[in-house]
């Protein structure tokens, strides 16, 4: 019973051991300099004290949006590929349609400048 | 039959102004002072000469008219008839196919409506000369409303009947609400809402009829042996052919007007300007008993027996309380003497209504040949009224008096049509309204004594308001001539164009009251038959 | 070749140019022109398939219950139906008659940019898989598409404080309904174990399905589709946002968005109100159903018209007239029988044309910031614009249902379909509610035609917004003097 779960408690005990050994030895080993960019909480490059109700360039939104796009259409990819030998020819060719649209918007965005950081 | 071109002579007459409405529209109103009076002139010539075609067509029909042809339910004996597939729809679950017919024809109820309406247009052209205020749009919608007049008395077919009955109200609606007096907005409002009211209802009425006999054509909806079972309308004397026929009532009577419904009738005659008045009163008001007469009287013949006694009762309360209002208006301060005609329509079309709910063949008789007289009579009195307000750009009879040497001969065409008016033996008046009593006096004696008292009323204010504008002493103001530049009135007395409207109606009227069965005699056989046939088929009733 | 491909051609070609006409605006750098071509041809194309599709051996709109998936290619996710390909013509043609008038007005108010004709296309497209939609998340994907389209475009003048307002409140309660709608779809689901409608009316035909799941998803999904169509009582955004949208939007918006959520209604209530009665479960009855949308739709007229008499703003009282209308066309729903499917087509055709040319009309009048179409500044403009005022009159009219304008017809036959089922009573309410609404489309004309200005509105610039307008009157009169031409339309090609 315990024998087929084996390789599994093998690969947890290993995961476990390389991160905290790397952790520890960055801790041993690496120089260390504080800097007050450094210390202070990382917000997506916000300030993370203040008015929340301040403007800031709409650029944020922009990459963000691409990025949602983008992130949902890998998650949708994902189930695709792992079934796409059973789902057969039909599949492929929708997906190819769904990346083709999605191309067509990420070319628009590029052309109007909407990646454009300045 | 002759047709010109395949086109019969009822489409003829009917869809002629339009292509003088077309013309009208093409011809530039013209950007200087002379091009402009040059255009004014040719679009009233213009509807002159369409009006007179119409009027040459309306004898021709009139010459060729068959009077021993009784039409009424029979569609052979109808005239004149034309027929063509309109709106069609194929393949509607449970009843088939929509057919809606372009379906025209004439007999004795509509041809006298036809020569009237013809007639009627032909001289408020005339009238019209005093219109200055965007006359090619005047002239348009001028058209375009004796086209649906005409439509609404040769159409057989419902469907059809409601669209011109509809497309009249549009031009009426700006005729009033552009060129009339200072209260326009009102009183076109109040018209267009009143009738359409009454129309809406009407439309239900219809679809109804449509889902019981599965036809538009009005004299298929009259024979009971298209009635097909367990629909809304089925079998006679139920509630809900009572409330169709209510509802069909209400919506011709706001047109008559009978008295509860009557209140647009005084601001629209008002506010209208004169030729839309005369035709208003000589053309329109003639619709609402026509309309009783072809499609709620065949169609709800047991309807009719029911509520005869009410009709009999509204069109006496009509003639008295109409002839009462116009008598109140010769209260001192409001002496109008538009608003005292318009009153005197309403007493005057009770007597058509009086006739039609008698069910006799002299009351009905004399109640078709009332609606003509009355539209040739009050059509003069409205003229007379426009000359004169025209001139004094007044309507009181506060401002006149005397007015009789200034001008010899339109007081005698004053004289003529107020005499008319009352009723005077010789006069086309005195026949139908005596026709009317005699045949109600048969069905309903009290209510026939108690209008009597309406002529007697009638002779009051018509011989007083007479007075008071022609005798007496001449006002101060009036001592010179009407227009001191001399540009627009010659003379004091009335002008040729006035004279050319006025003429033929006064001819019409007295040589109707001497030779009256050059009009009877058209309607007797379709007066019979409708008769015979709402008083056979109202026998069905099981009340 | 499969049949097949040549139904479904209307859908992928308004799909293929909405992807192109992106990409050629990517490309197409200041040129302007070119992507207005562009958007008029595509749309001229998917009407062009459309009507060839017609001419194929399609069906009308069938039971869903006895339809079969025998389509390939698009998986039975899409039905094809001759109201579908109508449905797609008269999408296509609201969008061509919207573009046309845009193009100057745009420029007008605010600015012209490209984006504006992409997007036009893109909601078209969302029409049009509305109109196909067999399968409940096609019908979602349309609506949103078309939604989200519609958000954008009424906030399309950005700078304007009414505008922005008008896209906010339309995409926060318009985002509130869609979530109705896709709860609602969901439960349907969870009840018969279906998304596509024709196999969910099969289950509802055999008694096979959870009747309080199925009750409460068809209860969201009715609550869903009234915003969408703005029906009682959920119409109080759409005088906001018809008001402060630009009114060439406006006009895209009150035709086509209104004709596409009613057929989305038709597709509904064709798949869940199946013409049996239902004894398992009183709330899923035909009859609940039906009375339901009377009651609905008998309220949704006599708001909208009772509240647009008292509007002093012509953009206002249109958009509450346009709620009003919404309640006319439900009749149809409400009689569930082909006379009422045909007479929402119908309905649906004439209201197009009066709708998109009176918007167009105030359009062309409007000034720079739009302040000027109150009923007041309309005085007199039989002087200044007598054409313009001679078509607004009509499209009153016509509004007005008063014959022989197309308006007349459509209302004969919703009204004749509504007595054919029974309901004489909506009947009677709803010709009450017509003889109201006469009193402020005929006010409109009062001011235009019988009181005089001193300062009327200057001469218009009509430019390509002509050709819209002649289009729309055209509609208006041909199908009112002879509506048989468009009712045998389908009966012809059948």
């Amino acid at each position: 019973m315990i024998e087929t779960y084996l390789p599994l408690i093998i690969m947890l005990v290993f995961g476990f051991g390389i991160a905290v050994v790397f952790m520890l030895l960055s801790e041993w080993l690496g120089a260390r300099r504080f800097t007050p960019g450094k210390v202070s909480t990382y917000e997506s490059g916000m300030p993370p004290r203040g008015t929340a109700r301040e403007r800031f360039s709409v650029k944020f939104y922009m990459i963000a949006v691409s990025f949602i796009v983008f992130d949902v259409e890998v998650v949708f990819m994902y189930p695709w590929a792992v079934q796409l030998g059973t789902l057969g020819i039909s599949a492929f060719i929708a997906m190819m349609f769904f990346i083709a649209i999605l191309f067509a918007g990420y070319f628009w965005e590029l052309r109007k400048g909407g990646l454009d950081w300045d | 039959m002759f047709n010109i071109f395949g086109i019969g002579p009822l489409t003829l007459i009917t869809f002629l102004p339009l292509i003088g409405l077309l013309i009208i529209l093409a011809i530039p109103a013209g950007k200087d002072e002379k091009a402009r009076e040059l255009s004014t002139n040719l679009y009233r010539w213009l509807t002159v000469g369409f009006t007179f075609l119409q009027l040459v067509i309306a004898i021709v029909i009139y010459m060729n008219f068959n009077n021993a042809l009784p039409g009424i339910n029979d569609a052979n004996t109808m005239q004149f008839v034309e027929k063509t597939p309109w709106i069609q729809l194929h393949g509607l679950p449970i009843f088939g196919d929509l057919k809606i017919d372009y379906y025209v024809g004439i007999d004795g109820i509509s041809a006298p409506m036809i020569l009237l309406t013809a007639i009627v247009c032909f001289v408020a052209t005339f009238a019209s000369w005093s219109i200055k205020k965007a006359v090619k749009g005047f002239f348009m919608m001028y058209l375009l409303l004796d086209i649906g007049m005409m439509g609404v008395f040769i159409s057989l077919d419902f469907f059809l009947f409601y669209v011109f009955w509809e497309l009249m109200l549009l031009p009426m609606y700006f005729l009033i609400g552009i060129w009339g007096g200072p209260r326009k907005e009102y009183a076109a409002i109040k018209f267009f809402i009143y009738t359409l009211f009454g129309s809406v209802f009407m439309l239900l009425v219809m679809i109804g009829l449509w889902f019981t006999s599965g036809t538009f054509n009005l004299l298929d909806l009259a024979n009971p042996a298209n009635i097909r079972p367990d629909q809304i309308f089925s079998g006679f004397g139920t509630t809900w052919r009572l409330w169709a026929f209510v509802g069909l009532f209400v919506g011709f009577a706001i047109k008559v007007p009978t008295v509860p419904f009557h209140t647009w009738l005084p601001d629209a005659h008002v506010e209208a300007p004169t030729p839309i008045s005369v035709i208003l009163a000589g053309v329109l008001l003639k619709m609402g008993t026509y309309g009783m007469l072809r499609i709620a009287w065949p169609i709800f013949p047991e309807a009719v027996k029911y509520f005869q006694e009410w009709i009999a009762l509204i069109g006496m309360v009509s003639i008295v309380y109409g002839a009462l209002c116009a008598l109140g208006q010769h209260k001192v301060g409001k002496r109008d003497l538009k608003k005292l005609i318009a009153y005197s329509s309403v007493s005057h079309m009770g007597y058509v209504m009086l006739g039609i709910a008698s069910m006799t063949s002299a009351g009905v008789t004399g109640a078709i040949f009332q609606m003509f007289n009355h539209g040739t009579i009050t059509a003069m009195l409205f003229m007379i009224v426009g000359v004169i307000y025209d001139r004094a750009h007044t309507r009181s009879m506060d401002d006149f008096g005397g007015l009789a040497n200034k001008m010899p001969v339109y007081t005698g065409m004053m004289a003529i049509s107020f005499f008319a008016a009352i009723g005077l033996p010789g006069m086309s008046g005195f026949v139908s309204e005596a026709l009317v009593f005699l045949g109600a006096f048969a069905t309903y004696p009290l209510y026939t004594v108690i209008s009597g008292l309406g002529i007697v009323l009638g002779a009051a204010y018509m011989l007083w308001a007479l007075q008071r504008v022609f005798f007496g002493k001449l006002p101060e103001k009036w001592s010179g001539p009407w227009d001191p530049s001399g540009k627009l009135y010659k003379h004091d007395d009335i002008n040729g164009i006035e004279l050319t409207a006025l003429i033929p109606l006064a001819v019409v009227v007295i040589f109707l009251g001497i030779f009256p069965t050059y009009i009877t005699n058209m309607m007797t056989e379709s007066v019979n038959q409708l008769i015979h046939f709402v008083t056979v088929n109202g026998q069905f009733t099981g009340l | 070749m499969n049949q097949e491909v040549f139904l479904a051609m209307p859908v992928f070609l308004i799909s293929a140019f909405a992807v192109l006409i992106v990409v050629l605006d990517a490309v197409s750098g200041k040129n302007k022109t070119i992507n207005f071509a562009f958007g008029i041809f595509s749309l001229l194309a998917t009407a062009g398939a459309a009507i060839y599709t017609l001419t194929l051996q399609v069906p009308k709109l069938v039971n869903p219950a006895d339809y079969h998936d025998i389509f390939t290619i698009t998986k039975n996710t899409m039905v094809f139906s001759s109201y579908s390909a109508y449905f797609d013509i008269l999408f296509s043609l609201a969008g061509i008659l919207t573009m046309l008038a845009s193009r100057s007005f745009i420029s007008k108010g605010y600015h012209e940019y490209k984006e504006y004709y992409s997007i036009i296309i893109l909601a078209v497209a969302g029409m049009v898989y509305i109109s196909h939609a067999n399968n409940l998340l096609m019908l979602f994907i349309g609506i949103e598409l078309m939604s989200i389209m519609f958000y954008i475009l009424s906030g399309y003048f950005r700078q304007r404080i009414e505008s922005v307002e008008s896209a906010l409140k339309y995409f926060l309660l318009g985002s509130f309904a869609s979530g109705f709608l896709l709860y609602g779809m969901a439960l349907v689901y969870g009840a018969t174990s279906s998304l596509e409608l024709n196999v969910i009316a099969q289950f509802i035909a055999k008694n096979n399905f959870n009747a309080t799941y199925l009750t409460f998803g068809i209860a969201l999904l009715l609550i869903g589709l009234s915003f969408k169509i703005a029906a009682f009582p959920f119409h109080q955004w759409a005088p906001d946002v018809y008001q402060g949208a630009p009114t060439t939007v406006t006009a895209f918006m009150s035709t086509a968005g209104k004709a596409a959520a009613i057929f989305s209604f038709i597709i509904i209530a064709k798949a869940l109100m199946p013409s049996f009665t239902n004894n398992a479960m009183r709330l899923v009855s035909t009859e609940t159903m039906q009375m339901i949308l009377a009651v609905l739709s008998a309220a949704t007229m006599l708001i909208g018209n009772i509240t647009a008499i008292s509007q002093k703003n012509i953009k206002r009282m249109l958009a509450y007239s346009s709620v009003a209308h919404a309640g006319y066309m439900l009749m149809g729903v409400v009689a569930n029988n082909q006379l009422g499917y045909d007479g929402i087509i119908f309905y649906a055709t004439s209201y197009l044309f009066m709708q998109i040319g009176a918007f167009i009309v105030l359009s062309v009048l409007e000034n720079k910031d739009s302040s000027n179409i109150n009923l007041d500044n309309f005085t007199g403009l039989r002087k200044s614009n007598p054409y313009l005022a001679a078509l607004m009159a009509i499209f009153m009219f016509s509004l007005a249902g008063l014959p022989p304008f197309a308006g007349f017809f459509g209302k004969y036959y919703l009204f004749l379909a509504a007595i054919q089922s029974g309901y004489t009573w909506l009947t009677i309410v709803a010709v009450i509610s017509s003889v109201i609404s006469v009193y402020f489309y005929i006010g409109l004309i009062v001011y235009m035609f019988f009181k005089d200005s001193d300062n009327p509105i200057a001469k218009a610039e009509l430019k390509l917004s002509s050709v819209s307008l002649f289009v729309c009157l055209i509609g208006v009169l041909l199908f009112g003097f002879f509506p048989s031409l468009l009712m045998n339309l389908y009966a012809i090609i059948k």
